[in-house]
């Protein structure tokens, strides 16, 4: 296809303040076919369009259990990204995708599911707490430990609340030590710290981790003390994409193109790659 | 099958007027390079190896993938068809004509860029086997020859009194080219001068021994590296004149109200190349993108794309401002 870089126009149809300079949005395809034929999977990404400005890479948000739309959530940190944040509801932005591999869903029947994000990495994970939540007879226990730098730092609170009140979920939410307000009703400590303390059993369970590297890191060794292996811990790298399909030569972890071959490994395969991080 | 010099002429004429371009190399500022010519006095024989390759025929500095025009929040996105125009690439070296298949194979993995197949379906490559080369040229020691036939269409190798080429049709594009003009191809044949032969690269190099020593992640910490990286300072030179770098950036020329989405040549050897918007850059040191584009051509090429990722034309070597030269760094890892 000649058309393989040229994004698909997307209506902005809602958009939600998540944080400071972190904003949701909620994307429907303008041509009407697209948007019953649109196919993802949980874990891959896109690359979307600020016109005039070029193209920024996250994560799809959504996940693919809602139908009609797809969400994404970013951080607006740079050219492209703050002229998304400028865009409002109505306007018309670009969306190329789906590309990359996905969480093994399917796989992961029946088993006990642990999530832990921190900051902005609570997108791509949430995508597979939706679908989770959506197949909730599918998957045993469910638990999701989400921390950020401050309360006003957590993303998708509405959603953090939800998830807060049902029985069927344990929700552990926490915010580092000085970024608590008078009200907050969570833990106060870093998030591998509260994992540690949540110690969710390891048997016949699958952990989904994604946040800053350094406590990705620290997540890794807490999981481990738990008596997690490495092939029972998944996560989904980021790095600096233009084509998001294996041309542009500027994803690779040593030989590995994220784009092509990820983003989605579990910890043994990140832990058997070149030191490219 | 002959093609005398004097009825080079006449084939130039004849291409153009059959529509298609004409390149070949050609004195400009100075230097031989590829470019598009008119007549064939404007041609050059007096070279070792053009300055750019034949690469940006296939695959351009710059081109426009899309215009975007906005007006009171209505978008209109244009896909841009490639210019593929129909072209003859004459006198490209061997190494050259071979870097093509590497190109090909990342452009084409999965996922196919159009804008470089519809350009590599619209070409023809005539090239001219090697008669001289200089101490930058190292083709024989990553396995090719300096009259490989490996992506050419044609070959052509001069004949001992240099008024004429002996030509070999290896494709089915080359015998339809000497069909389609065939009144300026002579039967016969002739004697044709020696093939050049480049020095081996001092230390010698054995490419299964670097690729060996590349598939092992623990390289990374090889202390060699920043020894061997010190001088480089990220100009990119290397990258952007080597005949089978593939890395190009997708950008926006233009404002809010009328842009062109551009598919622009990059550089892993530039700072910002990998650069994260957080801030974070996996590659934050001209050590680790130095490392990075030795990987790429000679580990993540073979074993990804099963291409090469050198050709051993010797552009970086001779353009590197600070002499950085690959050879030494493929000895090194031939150890
Ligand atoms: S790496 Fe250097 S010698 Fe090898 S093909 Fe590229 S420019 Fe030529
Ligand atoms: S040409 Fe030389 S200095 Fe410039 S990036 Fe390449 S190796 Fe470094
Ligand atoms: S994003 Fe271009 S190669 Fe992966």
């Amino acid at each position: 296809m000649s058309d393989l870089y040229i994004p698909k126009l997307v209506r902005i149809e809602d958009v939600v303040e998540e944080a400071p300079d972190v904003k949701s949005f909620r994307l429907v395809f303008q041509d009407e076919e697209l948007r019953d034929s649109f196919k993802f999977e949980t874990g891959q990404f896109g690359l979307y369009s600020a016109f005039g400005y070029g193209e920024s890479t996250f994560c799809i948000a959504s996940s693919p259990t809602q139908k009609g739309f797809i969400q994404c959530t970013f951080r607006a940190s740079g050219r492209v990204t703050n002229a998304l944040s400028a865009l409002s509801i109505g306007d018309t932005m670009g969306f190329r995708g789906p590309y990359g591999n996905s969480f093994p869903v399917e796989e992961w029947k029946g088993k006990n599911m642990v999530f832990i994000a921190g900051g902005i990495g609570l997108p791509p994970v949430r995508s597979v707490i939706r679908y989770a939540l959506d197949r909730r007879e599918d998957f045993g226990d469910i638990t999701i430990v989400y921390g950020s730098k401050s309360v006003a730092d957590l993303v998708y609170k509405n959603e953090l609340a939800h998830w807060d009140e049902r029985a069927d979920i344990n929700c552990i939410q926490t915010v580092d030590p000085g970024g608590e307000t008078e009200d907050w009703k969570g833990k106060v400590g870093f998030v591998p710290t509260v994992l540690e303390e949540a110690a969710p059993s390891a048997d016949n369970t699958i952990a989904i981790i994604c946040g800053p590297p350094i406590m990705i890191k620290f997540c890794l060794s807490a999981l481990d003390k738990l008596g997690f292996n490495d092939e029972q811990v998944y996560t989904t790298l980021e790095n600096k994409m233009k084509c998001g399909v294996g041309k542009c030569g500027r994803c690779n972890v040593g030989d590995i193109y994220v784009c092509k071959e990820g983003p989605v490994y579990s910890a043994a395969e990140v832990k058997k790659m070149y030191d490219d991080f | 099958m002959i093609l005398s010099k004097e009825k080079l002429g006449a084939l130039v004429e004849q291409v153009k007027i059959s529509g298609a371009l004409f390149a070949a190399p050609a004195v400009d500022g100075g230097q031989v390079v590829m470019k598009s010519v008119n007549v064939a006095d404007e041609i050059s024989f007096d070279y070792v190896i053009t300055a750019n390759s034949a690469k940006e025929y296939l695959f351009p500095q710059t081109e426009t993938i899309a215009v975007v025009e906005i007006e009171k929040n209505k978008v209109k996105l244009s896909a841009v068809e490639p210019d593929a125009p129909e072209t003859v690439l004459f006198g490209v070296r061997p190494c050259d004509a071979a870097a093509f298949a590497s190109l090909r194979s990342v452009f084409t993995w999965d996922f196919i860029d159009e804008s470089y197949t519809k350009r590599e379906d619209k070409s023809i490559v005539l090239s001219v086997a090697c008669t001289k080369g200089d101490e930058g040229c190292f083709c024989t020691s990553v396995g090719l020859k300096p009259d490989t036939t490996d992506g050419s269409d044609l070959q052509l190798k001069e004949t001992t009194d240099g008024g004429s080429f002996v030509v070999e049709a290896l494709t089915d594009k080359g015998k339809e080219f000497v069909k389609k003009f065939s009144d300026v191809f002579d039967d016969g044949s002739a004697d044709t001068k020696a093939i050049f032969t480049p020095d081996e690269i001092p230390g010698g190099v054995d490419i299964e021994k670097i690729k060996e020593r590349l598939a092992d992640p623990a390289h990374y910490a090889d202390p060699v590296w920043p020894e061997l990286a010190r001088k480089c300072f990220g100009c990119g030179a290397c990258t952007f004149s080597c005949p089978t770098c593939h890395c190009f950036d997708i950008t926006d020329e233009g404002d809010v109200f009328s842009t062109e989405r551009k598919k622009n040549w990059d550089a892993c050897q530039i700072d910002n190349f990998t650069l994260h918007a957080s801030g974070h850059n996996p590659r934050d040191t001209q050590t680790k993108r130095w490392r990075n584009r030795f990987m790429c051509k000679f580990h993540i090429y073979p074993k990804k794309f099963t291409t090469k990722g050198c050709v051993g034309c010797g552009r970086c070597v001779r353009v590197c401002p600070v002499r950085l030269d690959i050879t030494e760094v493929m000895a090194e890892f031939s150890k």
